[in-house]
């Protein structure tokens, strides 16, 4: 098929399609991207003279609730890439439809913690806590929104009669690496803010 | 043999998990989260700090090795992968002994009492 073909060309001399190559380089930066936040969080880490204080406010029940929502969103994304690299469109569809609602579902939970955190005053001038909690978590919040912008773009192409067929499972496989790799500075995320005490 | 490596020769070839396998991970995850909310809750005094990283990257190895598919692929995709996480853990640490190298006498935990104190007092 031409579409085949067209994938064909994309294949390396180590059988590596170079499109899934350049993701995984993509993720690879992004971890020192993220590494760097992270540790300007731990630097300021009960640093802060004035509050509200992490212990104050961090809601955990709350963000437990949409790690979970995070976490199965990973589920049906890897399920949608089982759908696409199968040939089961419908499944690819369906689950593709489920990641972007927990997607959103996650950021909603987001929202719903920063405008409280603004409500009890916290904000990104309040404290050291404040600059790099926001500065941190709202990145990963960008992250998770380019996402299901991503994955919906992906869904739409789809519904193309020309669109993802099997053939091209590689688009889907590569939108689900970006995906998971959110999930999982999420799980770093998660420990190092909610669950280690200050 | 790699999904990758065998496309290129033209076979196809997907990681061996069933979607039941794929919705057991789910689960295991899940009960990983539980287990890490309730260390969280009720710590084990010293080790809470080393259990929680350890089940956090327990959790993060799952998600990479069969939801990203590294334990099936090519194993140049995980040398790029660990090269990005190698760098981004020495970076951390140079970031850390940048801001606290002979800094100790200022890296204790501000007396907050004290300074509520004060602010109430004016």
């Amino acid at each position: 098929m031409a579409a085949a073909a067209h994938d064909a060309g994309h294949q390396t001399s180590l059988g590596v399609d170079n499109r899934k190559l350049l993701m995984w380089i993509f993720l690879a930066s992004e971890c020192l991207f993220f590494g760097t936040l992270i540790s300007t969080y731990l630097i300021f880490k009960g640093q802060s003279l004035v509050g509200p204080f992490p212990g104050d406010i961090l809601d955990i029940p709350l963000t437990s609730t949409s790690t979970f929502v995070l976490l199965m969103s990973s589920v049906t994304m890897v399920l949608a890439v089982y759908g696409a690299q199968h040939g089961r469109l419908g499944l690819m569809r369906g689950m593709l439809v489920g990641t972007i609602l927990l997607g959103t579902t996650f950021l909603g939970f987001q929202v719903y913690e920063f405008r409280h955190f603004g409500h009890v005053g916290l904000n990104l001038g309040t404290n050291q806590f404040g600059a790099t909690f926001f500065l941190m978590t709202g990145f990963h919040g960008v992250h998770v929104g380019v996402g299901v912008l991503y994955l919906t773009s992906l869904l739409l192409g789809s519904m193309r009669r020309s669109g993802l067929g099997k053939e091209r499972a590689l688009w889907v496989d590569t939108a689900g690496l970006y995906w998971h790799f959110v999930d999982v500075v999420w799980i770093v995320i998660f420990t190092i803010v909610y669950l280690i005490p200050e | 043999m790699s999904h990758e490596a065998s496309a290129g020769h033209g076979h196809e070839e997907h990681p061996p998990t069933t979607i039941r396998q794929y919705v057991l991970i789910g689960i295991i995850l899940a009960v990983i989260t539980a287990v890490e909310l309730v260390v969280s809750y009720y710590p084990p005094g010293s080790l809470e700090i080393p259990l929680l990283l350890g089940l956090s990257a327990v959790k993060f190895g799952i998600v990479a090795a069969l939801f990203m598919h590294l334990k099936f692929e090519h194993k140049i995709m995980t040398r790029m992968f660990l090269i990005g996480i190698v760098l981004a853990a020495s970076l951390m640490i140079a970031v850390f002994a940048l801001f606290t190298h002979d800094d100790t006498d200022n890296r204790v935990l501000p007396d907050r009492e004290a300074i509520t104190a004060g602010a109430g007092g004016h």
